[in-house]
């Protein structure tokens, strides 16, 4: 089966949805028409029939890997098995993007299974620059490392997020991957303009963009707005996707959902859409220039 | 962090964090609540029948107190779970709930099993490479997704009755008898069924590592009518055997 290769070729190519357990089998029976697929790399680290299945379809479709489990911003340093599982994993299926998270989930031999902050300053910056340098090496390869929702800050951070996303893809070579809707929840969260937020990314070290929906969680007289996965993107972070692709050019998308997983035709239809407001945005880039 | 998150002591942590409404703790419960949520998922969906033997929400209630005490150790949470049962077993509100962690047993093979690789199936033919004074100490390897379970309770009805999409109503009675049951994958299916004593007995042993001679036995103390070939044969039929092996030689005495 012929299928275009995100990197060259139409706007839809460059356009994925995320695959979830529930929908690999439909993906496997039906090859629906979707320009790449990206996966949770730590749910294929068993050599099972998961495996098996990604590897199937891994013929028909360009596959990113989304580590959620490495834990770049560890102090004690990345889980050595681990990184050799997601080597492993690299190796066996040639992703077209690998990436993880500026966040934190392992402690002590504890996997705390959330994407935790982490305080943004130069003895954080230090462990994770070494952290994603070691990635970098063990795998052979660039990869990005996204911004991940935010709910709190530290009281001694001293860097601005973005800065600091800048500064370590400047350090390490990584690239960013830049999650609209995670910026979008952070700023609304943490009271920050999410437009500004985002022209703090260098454009040229973009390489993928996430879309997501999320929910709302009243906390007394405040709300706080939850990046659950669980819903279709909301019509805020679609406008600023094209604020996005105004800066960062035609990145690949993908659509990401994990709870309350809806039939996959929705998220095809949200594929449909992302690629509708693409061709606005860049259309509307080319009239200005 | 792990204290606060896992086990709610966030005394010294809360004053690090910038306390904008609706307020540090508040914002902390968020990253509290995606952990238990999330794995409490995790543990829902290995663990069904379970789930609905004692309702949703005192599984919610145990997930929570098995999480703070036996976090996972590692990001591939395909091996989480394995203790849920232990600790069912030892947790003082499921004491009357008997056959429950034995029903989290045979779930989390269940989980195990559909985890598991397909090894290829080793032939009969393979046994004929084997010298014949080695055959003392000749061992086979199962299939790695094969698990098998014990248990004085009726386990796979109770299962049968409570698995995902069942409505059944059938009474079961508790004092029916006790399951030996061996659970494998099948292509993308895991299958369950019930052995006789001295298959179980038989493959038990092997599972354990033990010797051909040392599985036979036992299955003879179980059912003096136990046959050997026909056991064997059926193993190698049903594709079971992954590999052969031998034990190492007793050291002479």
């Amino acid at each position: 089966m012929e299928r275009a290769r995100p990197h060259e070729g139409s706007l839809a190519a460059r356009i994925g949805v995320g695959l979830r357990a529930p929908h690999m089998a439909e993906v496997l029976a039906s090859r629906p028409a979707i320009g790449w697929l990206e996966v949770h790399a730590e749910n294929y680290m068993a050599n099972g029939p998961a495996f098996e299945a990604l590897l199937e379809l891994r013929r028909d479709y360009p596959l990113g890997l989304h580590g959620v489990g490495l834990s770049l911003g560890s102090a004690e340093g990345l889980d050595r098995a681990h990184l050799r599982s997601l080597k492993e994993l690299v190796e066996r299926s040639e992703p077209w993007l690998v990436s993880e998270h500026l966040a934190w989930s392992r402690v002590g031999g504890a996997y705390l299974n959330d994407l935790l902050p982490l305080p943004l300053d130069e003895e954080t910056l230090a462990v994770v620059v070494r952290n994603v340098e070691l990635a970098q090496e063990t795998l052979s390869r660039r990869i990005l490392v996204e911004n991940p929702s935010g709910y709190l800050r530290f009281r001694h951070s001293t860097i601005p997020e973005p800065e600091f996303l800048a500064t370590l893809a400047r350090r390490t070579g990584c690239g960013l991957l830049c999650d609209v809707n995670n910026f979008y929840v952070s700023a609304a969260n943490c009271a920050e303009d999410a437009a500004e937020y985002l022209a703090g990314l260098p454009a040229d070290s973009v390489g993928e963009i996430h879309l997501a929906g999320h929910s709302r969680g009243r906390y007394g007289e405040r709300e706080l707005l939850i990046d659950d996965h669980g819903a279709r993107v909301s019509e805020k972070v679609w406008a600023l996707y094209k604020n996005a692709l105004e800066r960062f050019g035609m990145a690949p998308t993908l659509i990401e959902w994990d709870k309350n997983l809806p039939p996959f035709e929705l998220l095809l239809a949200e594929a449909r859409r992302a690629e509708r407001e693409a061709a606005a945005a860049l259309a509307l880039d080319a009239d200005a220039r | 962090m792990r204290a606060a998150l896992l086990e709610g002591e966030e005394a010294s942590l809360l004053p690090l964090i910038e306390d904008d409404a609706p307020g540090a703790a508040a914002r902390l419960a968020v990253h509290r609540n995606n952990l238990f949520a999330s794995l409490t998922t995790v543990l829902a969906e290995v663990f069904p029948a379970v789930r609905r033997l004692v309702d949703e929400r005192f599984f919610a209630y145990a997930a929570h107190a098995f999480l703070s005490r036996h976090p996972p150790k590692e990001a591939c949470l395909a091996g989480y779970g394995e203790d849920f049962a232990d600790f069912l077993a030892a947790f003082p509100p499921c004491r009357d709930h008997v056959y429950l962690a034995d029903v989290a047993r045979l779930e989390w093979l269940m989980h195990r099993a559909s985890h598991a690789p397909l090894s290829a199936a080793l032939a009969p033919q393979s046994l004929s490479a084997i010298p014949s004074e080695a055959t003392p100490r000749l061992c086979l390897r199962l299939m790695p997704s094969l698990g098998l379970i014990q248990s004085a309770w009726p386990i796979d009805r109770i299962w049968r009755a409570n698995r995902p999409g069942t409505e059944s109503e059938e009474a079961i009675d508790l004092d029916a008898g006790g399951a030996r049951l061996e659970v494998r994958r099948r292509e993308s299916e895991v299958v369950m069924r019930s052995l006789t004593p001295s298959d179980f007995a038989f493959r038990s042993s092997l599972a354990a590592g033990e010797t051909l001679s040392a599985a036979t036995e036992r299955a003879l103390a179980s059912d003096a009518s136990f046959d050997l070939a026909a056991a064997l044969a059926e193993l190698f039929r049903e594709g079971a055997v992954a590999a052969l092996a031998l034990a190492p030689a007793a050291a002479p005495s």
